[in-house]
């Protein structure tokens, strides 16, 4: 079976420090025996436990770069982050490269962004409503999670990696390239889009086959660049384009908030995107029409699996942007927005299918709740009390797991212990007070021999 | 249909800082009863109202909620002023709240109108000078 994750866990290297049972969002690590375990139901693949773990024990499933042998036609799609990689190297030396480490077509998931900002803007002038950003993956697994209420308010389109692996397929497939020849390998800055290809959202199929991490493909690039002034264009012409800007945080904003008069917001960092979905969930978000939410500070320049400092890249971004402030000369009715498979709920939270016996659950879960000592500490391996009363009455933790209330079943056990010793048949204590005479006389006799020997 | 009460918690004057509590967590309870996302999203958004309008306008209370098996309840209790005139609490954007309060993005007038647009049965218990009591009911289907 194909795994679903793209976040994985090296027993062998997990110290049981608890961490990242703490950090993360979704509460789906558990430290038991003294190792951790990720639950698949729960995870989004958003790296939080990748970046918090001192062990390097998390690590992300990719594919490599060999796999393009596999591929009669491979193809690479560069994400708008990437380039956000290099400053000695131009967009056009970067897309050169990919074609000497063997890729047959070079684009640019830009273009897809850029006539995604267009129709979302479409999408915003008829409507009335505050909508999310649909483009990072794990915001929305997030949001199918913990904030299924808000599914409706998610931009009801492709995100641009797939709308453009859609398209660069059909283009192919239509030149008359056979399917199985064509491998489209999108150069990921992230776990949660390498999962996509996978488990896709949105879509029935993900149009993506492979996906690599720039962290792979940078080092082969460095050997095979040209160096600076050598300038020469991609296979597409004019690169990069507006869409770029997609690359880091603000600048979907930036493209979209003209035409809704600025009423936008951009947000980055998981624990900011949860805070501003529970502020939307309660409606106490006003006046804002637009929410660009990335689960990575700074976007996705901030993707775990880059290699430069996401601020680094965030200029290195902005300033190409600044440079070719210019959209590209595309058709945008050609893409196909419409999702395949609309974005659904994941239901993990019910504690019981029937009404009433989940209410009684709840109930015991209360009683649980009370009987922990709310400290919150981790160490029975479940983030917070309230997690381990949940397991508790699930069936998958024990009372006892909470070192507090071992310590005090540990308490009075000493304490029964002491009560029973006192509590042994007169008779019989008799018998015992004999024999533990008899043991010191023993002992007495043998310190006598011990003298005697001297 | 009996009720099972879920939730309890006292709300401060003026404490702006736990403002959304109670909501959030009702939103949680909730859904481990696997209650429908929509009627969780009524709830949660009555919730905020009532607690943030014991913040704004009371001396403090308290807010509970319950469910049975096709309802849910949310009351909630304040010393306070009282409201003064119903029929214009429920005219939107009418406010009491103070110039500060306003400045901070809250009260802007929408609080008990959005209560009574997101429930489905609402009761006002009130009167100048003696404090307000509110029982609303969500129905589950
Ligand atoms: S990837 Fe994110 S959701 Fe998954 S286990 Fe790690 S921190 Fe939790
Ligand atoms: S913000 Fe982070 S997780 Fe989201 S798509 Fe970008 S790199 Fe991936």
């Amino acid at each position: 079976m194909i795994q679903q994750h793209s976040v994985l866990l090296k027993e062998e290297l997990c110290e049981g420090c608890t961490n990242c049972v703490k950090d993360c969002p979704t509460k789906a690590i558990r430290v038991h025996q003294g190792k951790a375990t990720i639950k698949e139901e729960l995870c989004i693949d958003c790296a939080e436990c990748i970046r918090t773990c001192a062990y390097h024990a998390k690590y992300t499933r990719t594919d490599s770069i060999e796999d393009i042998a596999d591929y009669d036609y491979p193809v690479a799609l560069v994400p708008p982050s990437f380039y956000g990689q290099f400053i000695d190297y131009s967009p056009g030396q970067v897309i050169k490269g990919l074609y000497k480490l063997g890729f047959k077509g070079v684009y640019d998931v830009a273009m897809a962004a850029e006539a995604l900002t267009y129709k979302t803007i479409d999408f915003l002038k008829n409507t009335k409503e505050l909508y999310i950003s649909s483009s990072c993956p794990v915001v929305v697994r997030l949001i199918k999670l913990l904030y299924p209420e808000l599914i409706d308010q998610l931009i009801p389109f492709k995100p641009p990696t797939e709308l453009m692996a859609q398209s660069v397929r059909k283009e192919l497939l239509d030149s008359g390239l056979s399917e199985q020849k064509l491998g489209i390998f999108l150069v990921t800055p992230c776990p949660g889009k390498t999962s996509t290809v996978h488990n896709p959202l949105g879509v029935d199929r993900s149009f993506i086959d492979k996906a690599i991490p720039v962290d792979k493909v940078y080092h082969s690039l460095l050997e095979v660049m040209d160096k600076k002034n050598s300038e020469s264009e991609g296979k597409k012409g004019l690169t990069p384009y507006l869409g770029i800007k997609w690359g880091q945080s603000g600048g979907e904003v930036d493209l979209i908030k003209p035409a809704i008069l600025n009423k936008t917001i951009a947000v980055s960092g998981i624990h900011n995107v949860k805070d501003i979905l529970e502020e939307i969930s309660r409606n106490n978000i006003t006046d804002i029409r637009y929410c660009e939410l990335s689960a990575c500070t700074g976007g996705c320049v901030g993707g775990v699996l880059n290699v430069i400092n996401p601020f680094q890249a965030k200029y290195n971004l902005k300033k190409l942007a600044e440079e070719h402030n210019k959209a590209v000369n595309q058709d945008y009715c050609l893409y196909s927005y419409q999702l395949s498979s609309e974005f659904k709920p994941v239901e993990v939270a019910r504690l019981d299918s029937d009404i009433e016996k989940a209410m009684e659950k709840l109930a015991q879960l209360e009683k649980e709740i009370d009987l922990l000592p709310g400290l919150d500490c981790a160490a029975c391996g479940a983030p917070d009390c309230q997690t381990l009363a949940e397991d508790i009455v699930t069936g998958k933790a024990k009372r006892s797991d909470c070192i507090f209330i071992l310590r005090e079943q540990v308490e009075d056990l000493a304490d029964q212990m002491s009560e029973l010793a006192h509590s042994i048949p007169p008779i019989m204590r008799k018998k015992r007070r004999e024999e533990k005479a008899g043991t010191q006389k023993e002992v007495l006799k043998g310190e006598n021999n011990k003298n005697e020997s001297k | 249909m009996e009720e099972h009460a879920i939730l309890e918690k006292e709300i401060d004057k003026g404490d702006f800082s736990r403002g959304g509590e109670a909501s959030s967590e009702l939103k949680a309870l909730l859904r481990k009863l696997g209650i429908n996302n929509t009627i969780i999203r009524r709830a949660a958004i009555v919730t905020y109202e009532l607690e943030m309008n014991i913040i704004i306008h009371s001396e403090g209370g308290n807010i509970k909620a319950a469910v049975s098996s096709d309802e849910i309840f949310i009351y909630i209790d304040d010393e306070g002023p009282g409201i003064e005139d119903l029929e214009k609490a429920f005219q939107p954007g009418y406010s009491t709240a103070s110039d500060e309060v306003r400045e901070m993005g809250f009260g802007a007038g929408m609080g008990l109108v959005n209560v009574k647009n997101y429930s489905d049965q609402l009761e006002i218990d009130t009167a100048p000078g003696e404090g307000t009591s509110i029982k609303v009911v969500i129905a589950i289907k």
